[in-house]
């Protein structure tokens, strides 16, 4: 398995050709330089959500996901329309 | 602010809390990262060393086996301070956005450091039990849907790519057919004539709306491009909602959040496909409508309900 994760970061280091912006991605083992917006994407609203504990009362009262993602504005609470500012005239 | 530089505050909180539950040893809570596949050997070899965790916890992650005994599942866990990780203080801790910063780059360094050995299912931030056993007489319950997401997963890769509508190049488009306009003497006829001003305002105004709606739809187009062309070579997709201005910035309107379930066989192609698009677009004016962003490869975090697609 050892080998596959070296396989993983070489392929990656002779595939970008630099028009692509790609990180080394977790195998790296350096979660710093990972872009904040898209963690917080996939670390609080994804994953597999377990029923019956604690979890429920952290993960899944609306108003704690809501004041978490309104205080690092991270992610939109709504679905903002593309140019709702007008546009660039 | 970066973790190292939390680092010193957080374990001298943590050294407090230790004097404090270290008088109540059952004052700890355990959190899960996600859950994993593998043999008795794979998981001895990679238990102490491999992943990583919360810097403020009571001690290393470490596996709790799930189900039956040899049913080849485990929770990759931490035991954490009940004084850090109960509801109320991690509340109060999540509200503070370095500390929530701090724990996702954490948690996700924890779920990524595990899936260096095989594939894994992750879980979200602060999956949180009172205690081992009811972690494990939890998660035991889910040991099908869990075998069914890794056999999904294995030999995958997530990969996000945004798409941003490219205002600086719209701004630009928009002042050429400004200066078109006065070129063509429309604005000095406007000026000149009193009588024709306002049909020459309202042509004006109307040129302008359509040139901004053909920009838009253009972009708009290209996005579905994007998603169509790496679409053709993942096995599965999810669209997100964009994120806003306050996050994009005023003039850069994101207009494709997507995210990819590919092969790791497919990340040459995946790459060439980003490539060609981008060069593509390039050629078709003299600024590109859109911006595109690609991260990755991620554990994929995106897909591992079941179901999935969007």
């Amino acid at each position: 398995m050892g080998a596959l994760l070296v396989r993983r970061v070489g392929r990656l280091g002779v595939s970008a050709d630099g028009r692509v912006v790609a990180w080394r991605g977790p195998d790296s083992g350096a979660p710093i330089g990972v872009p904040l917006v898209d963690l917080l994407d996939r670390v609080l609203a994804t994953g597999v959500v377990i029923e019956g504990d604690l979890v429920i009362a952290i993960a899944e009262v609306p108003l704690v996901r809501l004041s978490l993602r309104a205080l690092l504005a991270s992610v939109s609470d709504k679905v903002p329309a593309p140019w709702d500012d007008g546009g660039p005239l | 602010m970066s973790i190292a530089d939390l680092a010193p505050a957080r374990k001298a909180a943590a050294a407090t809390v230790t004097g404090i539950a270290g008088s109540d040893r059952g004052e700890t809570l355990t959190c899960v990262f996600a859950v994993r596949g593998g043999g008795e050997a794979l998981a001895a070899s990679a238990s102490a060393s491999a992943c990583a965790g919360y810097s403020d916890a009571a001690g290393a992650p470490y596996l709790l086996p799930l189900g039956e005994s040899g049913s080849g599942l485990w929770a990759v866990a931490q035991d954490v301070p009940a004084a850090r990780y109960a509801e109320q203080a991690l509340r109060e801790r999540l509200a503070d956005h370095t500390e929530l910063e701090a724990m996702a780059r954490m948690h996700h360094e924890a779920v990524s450091s595990s899936a260096a050995v095989g594939p894994v299912v992750p879980l979200p931030l602060a999956t949180l039990f009172t205690d081992r056993d009811r972690a494990r007489e939890t998660l035991s319950q889910q040991v099908t849907r869990f075998r069914a997401v890794l056999d999904r997963v294995r030999g995958r890769e997530e990969w996000a790519v945004k798409v941003y509508a490219n205002a600086a190049a719209n701004a630009e488009a928009a002042a050429a057919a400004a200066a078109n306009e006065g070129a063509s003497g429309t604005a000095k006829a406007t000026r000149t004539t009193g009588r024709v001003s306002g049909s020459a305002y309202l042509d004006r105004v109307r040129s302008r709306q359509r040139d901004r709606q053909a920009r838009q739809d253009a972009a708009l187009a290209c996005a579905a491009r994007v998603d169509d062309a790496i679409r053709a070579l993942a096995v599965d997709a999810v669209r997100r909602r964009p994120h806003g201005p306050d996050i994009t910035g005023r003039h850069r309107p994101q207009i494709l959040n997507a995210a990819y379930l590919l092969d790791v066989d497919r990340t040459d192609e995946f790459n060439a496909a980003i490539a060609s698009i981008k060069a593509g677009e390039a050629g078709e004016a003299e600024r590109a409508p859109i911006e595109i962003e690609v991260s990755g490869p991620w554990v994929p975090y995106s897909f591992v309900e079941s179901g999935g697609s969007a």
